[in-house]
């Protein structure tokens, strides 16, 4: 809904006092469009059950052409040889691809099985965003996605028996993705490790997909790898490493491949800060954010945890160049410690109408609910104070300064 | 969102991955048996003279396994599933907005301060196991320190829903006067539920012991209510055929429950909604508007990072508005101590630096810039929301 862009701030000046365009009881095509625009927020959530899904087909694919290619070459072979065959050898050998296709057909089996689950997946999350419209459960609904941030943040941040636990309690297991995410935890354990087989092999598995994004991530492992060789004082074996490994990425990265190498000169313990850098252990931190990025851009989630993305705009969205009296309520969330420092580097939103909140109801003062002025200055709404005049027989006392009026006193405040 | 038409492209594309595991099976099923058949037929020659060299059988076999071609049929059967998949991601990515981290400032967010209010929020709700969890998990021993308040509270919220009033009693007692300063009569309703109870399941003697020692000194200030309860006396054991029916209802212990938890987190100092869960609605409102701006800015990437205040306002539904904010519909800025809405004798309200403005410096009269009517700058009051 393009409520905020298009209205441009004309006619303030020239305008009566009517009540602002966005102001008044939200019709409800204002709520469904609210809704909609939520919806379209909630593109890693059916995106990521599709790459697991793409995934897994994928390694049945590769793995059915492989096995039948195999089989196929292998009859080919035996036609062409010049060797003669006899029969029983023949017989062998057929025998042998038989049971070759038949332990492929069981691992596929179990494959196509496990491809079903994740189209189950996919399809059982497009349902939940299409439960939204009961209005009913809305609130549970709303409950579901404030748990799916959460569990999200959790697995980012590797606290993945909260992960677990959170959704255990509100059954929604289908709706998040613990299970991609313990897959990356043992890659990123092992190079916690100082491992960096798990990664190369990952890198391995995807290198297609990684190569289209001009990733960078298999040229820092060898990078890393290499390094280790040369802290073990393996130098022969380090530079043919490098000729294997590193060279062909030289076309592409040559200066940092050079100044790596050049580590070859150095010990460990080296005084000489430009090659020391290249020694230290964080680096291995560098290299796990490194292949957390690629990891959740493979999958088509964000970079950032969503907590951090909707807290942010969250903050920015309420955040006003005044928040910081004691008058604030308490109900607003700025108005706590913590969110006031997170919100500090934010940008706040700026208001083109005025927004008034009634000191005694805490609702909305507007056109259906226009504020009335005491002779003391202070403003409550019309239903406030035509409420106690009409429990004190038509006499008003202000709540903050005690001051007593007659209700006839009051006088109507045109805000825009 | 068209959800039934993603629906139905997602349903297209699971058809063709069935599809293609099913005809791969088959045609395995199918090069397997041509091979057997080879076998058979090896097998078999034994006993026919002039046998047949093997050679020539496997020949054979290698003509009949290119005709089936499995390679080619799989291969076509993928493309067609891929270019399913192509067209389902594209769909997607047209329906969502593929990359909502777009409108993502890169700011430091203390990751100490965003988990201690993460714990906040699960104490609140009552979550303690998830969220010791979280907190060994985490590392973060101090966040505890709230644990033991939401501990309490949630204890005699369990106890009120199990019709157990005496844990909120002590606590209410215990917190009267602070209760009665901030205009609650949590303490009366209690009280009065409790009342209620033993009136209605035990005797009318312990009721009425009950209402000269504990609700009688809300007499003076709650006279109607207090006189309502003293006659149900009349009927102990069948409330509900009382005139006053309406005590025994249900909601009043929900009610009770959810007061009792507004003056507990206020007594607290904390809100009684999440403000986690807040912040995030209001992100999840408010994100839409960002993206846009972000995505019409584009190409000034530097000036979106380094604004201070959006150049559109965002606006929140109701549940947002937590404080009065003035905009002086002339300069489009928000009042303040030092500049304050004014309101003139038409009923219009503008800021103090507009009418020092219009007014010359406070020399002349100057016309509202709504209405025909003049005012001068002693005619102009300070408003206070």
């Amino acid at each position: 809904m393009d409520m905020a862009i298009d209205s441009a701030p004309n006619g303030d000046a020239s305008s009566s006092p009517a009540a602002p365009p966005a102001a008044g009881p939200l019709a409800p095509t204002t709520r469904l469009a609210q809704l909609a625009e939520s919806l379209k927020l909630e593109h890693q959530f059916v995106r990521v059950p599709l790459e697991h899904l793409k995934k897994t087909m994928r390694t049945n694919y590769r793995l059915a052409e492989k096995e039948v290619a195999v089989v196929l070459s292998s009859v080919a072979e035996a036609v062409d040889s010049s060797d003669p065959m006899s029969r029983d050898d023949a017989l062998t050998h057929l025998s042998s691809l038989v049971s070759r296709l038949q332990g492929l057909k069981r691992k596929l089996e179990e494959g196509s099985r496990v491809e079903n689950l994740h189209a189950q997946r996919c399809r059982a999350r497009l349902e939940h965003l299409d439960s939204v419209a009961d209005a009913d459960k809305f609130a549970e609904w709303k409950d579901v996605r404030l748990t799916r941030i959460l569990v999200d943040y959790m697995l980012r941040m590797s606290y993945y028996d909260t992960a677990k636990k959170l959704a255990e309690t509100s059954k929604m297991q289908e709706l998040v993705d613990i299970d991609i995410f313990l897959v990356a935890k043992k890659i990123i354990d092992s190079l916690r490790n100082k491992e960096v087989a798990p990664a190369l092999a990952w890198c391995a598995e995807n290198k297609s997909r990684l190569k289209k994004s001009k990733s960078k991530l298999e040229f820092q492992l060898r990078l890393q790898e290499f390094i280790e060789l040369v802290r073990a004082d393996e130098n022969l074996r380090a530079v043919s490493y490098a000729r294997k490994y590193l060279a062909p990425w030289g076309a592409t990265y040559m200066k940092e491949l050079q100044h790596v190498v050049a580590t070859l000169a150095f010990r460990h313990d080296t005084e000489c800060s430009t090659y020391r850098v290249l020694f230290e252990p964080t680096r291995w931190d560098c290299l796990v954010e490194q292949f957390k990025q690629e990891f959740c851009r493979l999958f088509g989630m964000t970079n950032e945890p969503l907590l951090n993305i909707y807290l942010q705009a969250g903050l920015t969205a309420l955040k006003t160049p005044l928040c910081c009296k004691e008058a604030c309520s308490k109900e607003d969330p700025l108005s706590q410690e913590g969110f006031r420092r997170l919100a500090e580097p934010l940008p706040f939103s700026k208001l083109h109408h005025s927004k008034l909140v009634c000191y005694i109801t805490k609702e909305l003062m507007d056109h259906e609910n226009p504020p009335l002025v005491l002779p003391n200055g202070y403003v409550y709404s019309t239903k406030a104070l035509e409420e106690m005049a009409s429990k004190k027989e038509g006499k008003i006392t202000c709540p903050r300064t005690g001051e007593v009026c007659n209700f006839t006193d009051l006088t109507k405040a045109y805000i825009s | 969102m068209e959800l039934n038409m993603i629906h139905n492209v997602f349903d297209r594309v699971a058809k063709k991955q069935k599809l293609l595991s099913s005809r791969t099976q088959e045609l395995i099923d199918q090069v397997g048996w041509e091979i057997e058949q080879a076998k058979l037929k090896m097998q078999s020659s034994e006993s026919t003279t002039g046998c047949t060299d093997p050679k020539s059988m496997l020949v054979d076999l290698k003509t009949k396994l290119n005709e089936i071609a499995p390679i080619n049929q799989l291969e076509g059967l993928q493309k067609e599933l891929n270019f399913g998949l192509g067209k389902y991601v594209k769909i997607l990515e047209k329906c969502f907005n593929s990359d909502i981290s777009k409108a993502h400032r890169k700011v430091d967010f203390d990751v100490h301060i965003v988990n201690q209010i993460i714990v906040t929020h699960f104490y609140r709700h009552g979550m303690f196991d998830i969220g010791d969890c979280f907190i060994s998990e985490a590392n973060e021993p101090e966040a505890a320190a709230i644990k033991s308040a939401f501990l309490e509270m949630h204890e005699i919220v369990e106890a009120i829903r199990c019709r157990n009033l005496e844990p909120a009693l002590s606590w209410s007692s215990k917190q009267s006067e602070w209760l009665l300063q901030n205009g609650s009569s949590l303490e009366l309703k209690l009280h009065q539920l409790q009342f209620v109870e033993i009136l209605q399941n035990r005797s009318r003697n312990e009721a009425l012991t009950y209402a000269r020692t504990r609700l009688a000194p809300f007499a003076p200030v709650h006279m109607v209510t207090f006189q309502k309860l003293m006659a149900c006396l009349l009927w102990a054991g069948k409330i509900h055929h009382s005139p006053y029916a309406d005590f025994m209802s249900p909601s009043h212990w929900e009610r009770v429950a959810e007061e009792f938890m507004h003056r507990f987190c206020s007594l607290l100092g904390q809100s009684y909604q999440s403000p986690l869960g807040v912040t995030i609605e209001a992100g999840i409102q408010g994100l839409p508007v960002l993206l846009k701006i972000e995505s019409v800015m584009a190409a000034k990437k530097q000036e979106w990072l380094r604004m201070t205040e959006l150049p559109v306002p965002v606006d929140l539904g109701r549940e947002f508005h937590f404080h009065s904010i003035f905009i002086c519909p002339v300069l489009k800025e928000q009042g303040s101590d030092e500049n304050p809405p004014m309101m003139i004798p038409c009923g219009h309200v503008l800021s103090k630096q507009s009418i020092v403005k219009l007014s010359k410096n406070s020399t002349r009269a100057f016309k509202c810039p709504y209405c025909p009517s003049e005012a001068t700058v002693a005619q102009s009051k300070q408003l206070y929301f």
